[in-house]
């Protein structure tokens, strides 16, 4: 058993995951269990955060190489335990009473388990295991108000766009089996360092294509984005929450393994895409968030942009005129980045929960509870839930004294390390004009005449709050640790 | 032992959080001013004891390079000299007797004296750093408090301004960030050390081996965000918006304080880089600078409301900064540019409490009568005596009387520029009619003139509104018979940079 004490997060998971599943049949009262599933999640995160920068590979049986321990992997774990500890901790609040809740944790749980594995993986199978775990929990997360028809679309329109992505992907990995030989994305990358003749042929291309679709769809790139707002605003905002900064950035986690490690022989053909893809994604990401009425969709569209700024590492990484030491910045900058984004996201989706939950109970809704009307005078009905959502608003923004701040600082002074001029140029502009659809929310918190009284507010929500917004201001002025890990990570990947 | 600058910005931050924590005015406002009458008293005291480090030429340095993020060379790293000492000063001095003056606020009174004194940490803060990172991040956080000054306190249009406000010059701001990027990442390659410590960087850069696109990328990508934050014409329409709607003490400080900003980027970040850059930029700075002295006087005779006009002098007062620091690097004498640098440093410091009392006035005119429209306002001398002293000392000081801080400024300024960009200064000096003119008519149709019936019985000035205003004026009049202390300060910093190399007269400038 001590050679595999590095895979204990996801096995702990597993296991609390069965055990939640088998014990909810049995009892009544099931909240319990959401404070089991939570310390299965604090435990886990605390191995994984304790073996931060342990490398191994699992060579021989059962894994073959398929599944590899490095400070990247572990640094995105632990972002999806961070994100699952925030769920969960909305979701005794959210889903107190409701009496299926245990198979609300058990999915959580497995979707976590799934992320943790795409993070894993060095092998295209056990990378598509991985995303299909994570994807099969979250459909059904996302139709978990089953009463709820918006519920019900998000999760049709997810699961049907989620299939035919997850059937390009694989289409896209034959290929690469085809061409190699091989899964395992160390062996395609040297059989293509040696056969440089594959490199252009149209299969290649295809296979390419086919990735950049597939993986696209998961990380929302424009034009692959079209679900994610629907998805996002009709699902319950803590699954939003999940979707937005978990399951996005497995996709991001998944790309940067098979691109930036097993196509980097290509990286001149897919620069043009990438480049492409990031520039669109930002902007048309931005321009439709400044035009959203309802606050979950203006989030999801935000979400929708931030992945277009993180897509700049593919750009910078495979622009042939990049130094060594930009390359490697990028990738950490980018890893930051999809952690600030991670944490402010999905503390602003729960924040997002929050208010529908306290116009819920005051039984104050008609129409769109998400809509920004709704968010009128919130500073003096809910003076704390609009602090903490006006903190994690500013993050994403861009704004310190927040950790998104220092992450969009290091992202773009990769851009220009990386000699991308005129790329920075566009992610800062495209930044400065996110500021105001964020603004706009924030004004209309503080600035709004209430309409109504006072709210209580939901205990749970507001630790799970608390926390992101602790850890963004804290990772602010003690950013050290973080980033050396995110170093680490880049070094990992890039195997320098 | 931490230093007095950490001092002062540890009693902000406590000051602002327990500010937040009270409930009534009386509690907000006694918190407020304690703690930024104990902020003024360090920097008081910063001011009497201050002395150079010979090596460094800072004094009151904290902290050191690369100390807070080592892993990209970020430090916590805060000094000051000439230039950053004398606007701590007036940082402290208009932010405290601003609380003063919002004696009775009394619309969320808790938040509204923790934002004032927010805003005088984060600018302290940017008058202090000596690391392009904390410069930034202060920079970037003066917006927050006056947003939500604008957007909670402020006027019918209060939207749109806050938002404009707020994008306006976030966009300058990140504009200026690439070029704080291209600058470490140059020297980085040519040093091997990546750090964004400012001296290093500004140092390096007159230096650094790289193409010409790259030097005048970054020097202009700074400029362009000072320039914006001064605000020069054509990148000034944030400005009076803002002002209309801002609060009194948003504004005193807005205009007092927050444009400084950009005029001390000029002296801190550009000054030293210029001998690498290309002359036209120069130009271009002493061009702006022309324009905007000579569009403010005619874009205010044409304002009726008189918070707008005040608002469009001190486009035209900071316009006279950029003609100052242009002038001190053209080819010249030494006498002159040292004169025409340490007026426009002067400048700032006079213009930011000549304005505070212009600003306190149209707060005092609107408080009282409900109205800014200077057309319906008219006779005021009779029914507000005491005020109308302090509002004619106010508007003379500003239109550049003698005896007034303001005079020494303009004089020092013109007199400077005159040997080295002589017909941008008589450009300059055809439009000071005009300036006056546009002072004496506002002044003469509020204060003087029939009193106007419609405005109903108006009560004499508050006595905290008339104690900061006298106090303003008390200084501004002290500075322009006197303004040795501070101009000495400046001076020995402007003759250090002048003739300690760190500025090269660029050559070749033909006017």
């Amino acid at each position: 058993m001590t050679g595999y004490t590095p895979l204990l997060p996801e096995g702990i998971l597993i296991g609390v995951a069965a055990l939640v599943i088998l014990v909810g049949l049995f009892i009544e009262k099931k909240k319990i269990l959401g404070y089991f599933t939570l310390i299965g999640l604090l435990a886990s995160l605390g191995l994984t955060i304790s073996s931060w920068n342990i490398t191994t590979a699992y060579t021989g049986a059962p894994f073959y190489g398929a599944i590899v321990v490095d400070p990247f992997a572990q640094i995105f774990n632990m972002m999806f335990l961070f994100v699952g500890i925030l769920v969960c901790i909305a979701a005794l609040d959210a889903y107190g009473d409701h009496k299926n809740q245990d198979e609300f944790y058990a999915l959580m749980l497995l979707a976590i388990v799934g992320m943790m594995t795409v993070a894993l993986s060095k092998d295209l199978v056990a990378l598509f295991i991985g995303f299909e775990l994570a994807s099969i929990s979250t459909y059904a997360m996302a139709g978990f108000d089953k009463h709820d028809p918006k519920s019900i679309e998000a999760a049709m329109k997810y699961f049907l766009i989620g299939g035919l992505s997850s059937s390009l992907m694989v289409f896209g990995m034959s290929y690469l089996y085809g061409l190699t030989g091989s899964t395992n994305i160390d062996t395609i990358a040297a059989v293509f360092a040696e056969n440089t003749a594959l490199i252009g042929t149209p299969a290649i291309l295809l296979a390419m294509v086919m990735l950049i679709a597939g993986f696209g769809f998961k990380m929302a790139f424009v034009p692959f984005h079209m679900w994610a707002p629907d998805t996002y605003e009709g699902a319950p905002s803590i699954v939003s929450s999940l979707l937005a900064a978990g399951s996005k950035k497995m996709g991001f986690a998944a790309a940067f393994r098979v691109f930036i490690i097993g196509l980097i022989a290509m990286k001149l053909d897919w620069y043009i895409a990438f480049v492409i893809l990031a520039v669109v994604t930002m902007t048309v990401g931005n321009v439709l968030a400044v035009v959203q009425k309802s606050v979950k969709r203006m989030l999801a569209y935000s979400s929708v942009a931030h992945a277009g700024y993180i897509a700049i590492v593919f750009a910078i990484v495979a622009y042939p005129y990049a130094s060594a030491d930009a390359t490697g910045l990028a990738v950490a900058g980018g890893i930051l980045h999809a952690f600030s984004h991670a944490i402010g996201k999905a503390g602003a989706f729960i924040a997002v929960g929050a208010v529908t939950y306290m116009l819920m109970s005051k039984n104050a809704v008609d129409g769109d509870p998400n809509h920004i009307d709704n968010y009128d005078g919130l500073g003096r009905r809910a003076p704390l839930t609009a602090l903490l959502m006006t903190i994690m608003l500013l993050s994403l923004a861009g704004i310190p004294p927040t950790f998104g701040f220092t992450s969009k600082w290091y992202l773009f002074l990769s851009a220009i390390k990386g000699g991308l001029l005129w790329l920075a140029v566009i992610c800062v502009l495209n930044s400065a004009l996110s500021v105001y659809y964020y603004a706009k929310v924030i004004m209309r918190m503080y600035w709004g005449e209430p309409k109504g009284d006072a709210f209580i507010e939901p205990p749970m929500y507001l630790f799970a709050m608390t926390i992101a917004v602790i850890a963004l201001i804290a990772l602010f002025f003690v950013p050290d640790g973080v980033y050396y890990w995110a170093d680490a990570a880049a070094h990992a990947l890039l195997g320098v | 032992m931490i230093g007095p600058i950490s001092a002062i910005m540890l009693t902000l931050v406590v000051g602002a959080i327990i500010t937040l924590l009270t409930n009534s005015t009386a509690q907000a406002r006694a918190v407020a001013i304690v703690s930024s009458f104990i902020a003024l008293a360090i920097s008081i005291w910063m001011f009497l004891t201050y002395e150079l480090n010979p090596v460094t030429h800072l004094a009151f340095e904290e902290g050191s390079a690369n100390n807070w993020i080592s892993s990209i060379g970020i430090g916590y790293h805060v000094g000051v000299d000439g230039i950053g000492l004398p606007m701590v000063l007036l940082a402290t001095i208009v932010c405290a007797l601003g609380t003063v003056y919002s004696w009775s606020e009394s619309k969320r009174p808790n938040q509204f004296f923790a934002l004032v004194l927010l805003m005088d940490l984060t600018l302290i803060g940017v008058f202090v750093s000596l690391d392009f990172f904390m410069f930034y991040v202060f920079w970037e956080l003066t917006l927050l408090p006056m947003f939500f000054l604008i957007g909670v306190w402020g006027g019918p249009r209060k939207d749109y301004s806050a938002i404009k406000f707020l994008i306006y010059t976030h966009i300058a701001s990140v504009i200026m960030m690439l070029g704080i990027f291209a600058m470490y990442y140059y020297n980085g390659i040519n040093t091997g050390v990546y750090t964004f410590d400012m001296m290093t960087l500004l140092h390096s850069y007159p230096t650094l081996p790289i193409s010409s696109f790259w030097k005048n990328f970054i020097f202009g990508a700074l400029m362009f965000g000072f320039i914006v934050k001064m605000p020069s014409v054509p990148f000034h329409t944030w400005l009076p918006d803002a002002h209309v709607e801002a609060p009194t003490v948003g504004s005193i400080i807005l205009a007092g304080v927050l444009l400084k900003m950009g005029g001390y980027g000029l002296f801190r970040v550009l000054l030293p880089m210029i001998p690498n850059a290309s002359p036209y930029f120069i130009y271009a700075l002493a061009l702006f600078g022309l324009v905007s002295i000579i569009y403010s006087p005619f874009a205010a005779l044409a304002q009726k409301d008189i918070k707008k006009l005040v608002a469009f002098s001190s486009i035209g007062h900071m316009g006279f900064i950029s003609l100052g620091v242009a002038a001190s690097v053209a080819a010249g004498l030494e006498g002159p540019r040292i004169l025409a640098h340490t007026g426009a440093m002067f400048q700032m410091f006079s213009h930011g409490i000549i304005t505070a009392v212009l600003f306190g006035s149209c707060g005092v005119i609107e408080h009282h009568t409900h109205t800014r429209i200077i057309d319906d306002l008219g006779g005021l001398t009779k029914k507000m005596p005491k005020f109308a002293i302090l509002m004619v000392a106010g508007f003379f000081a500003s239109l550049g009387l003698p005896l007034c801080s303001g005079f020494v400024a303009e004089f020092s300024i013109l007199g400077g520029s005159f040997q080295t960009l002589p017909i941008f200064v008589a450009l300059a000096a055809v439009t000071i009619p005009f300036t006056a003119g546009y002072h004496l008519w506002a002044v003469q149709r509020t204060l003087w003139g029939p009193y106007n019936e419609y405005l109903g019985d108006i009560k004499e000035i508050k006595w905290y509104e008339f104690a900061t205003l006298a106090i303003w004026t008390i200084l501004f009049i002290v500075l322009g018979i006197y303004p040795q202390p501070i101009f000495n300060m400046m001076q020995d910093t402007a003759t250090y940079f002048i003739t300690s190399g760190n500025i090269l007269p660029i050559g070749g400038i033909p006017i």
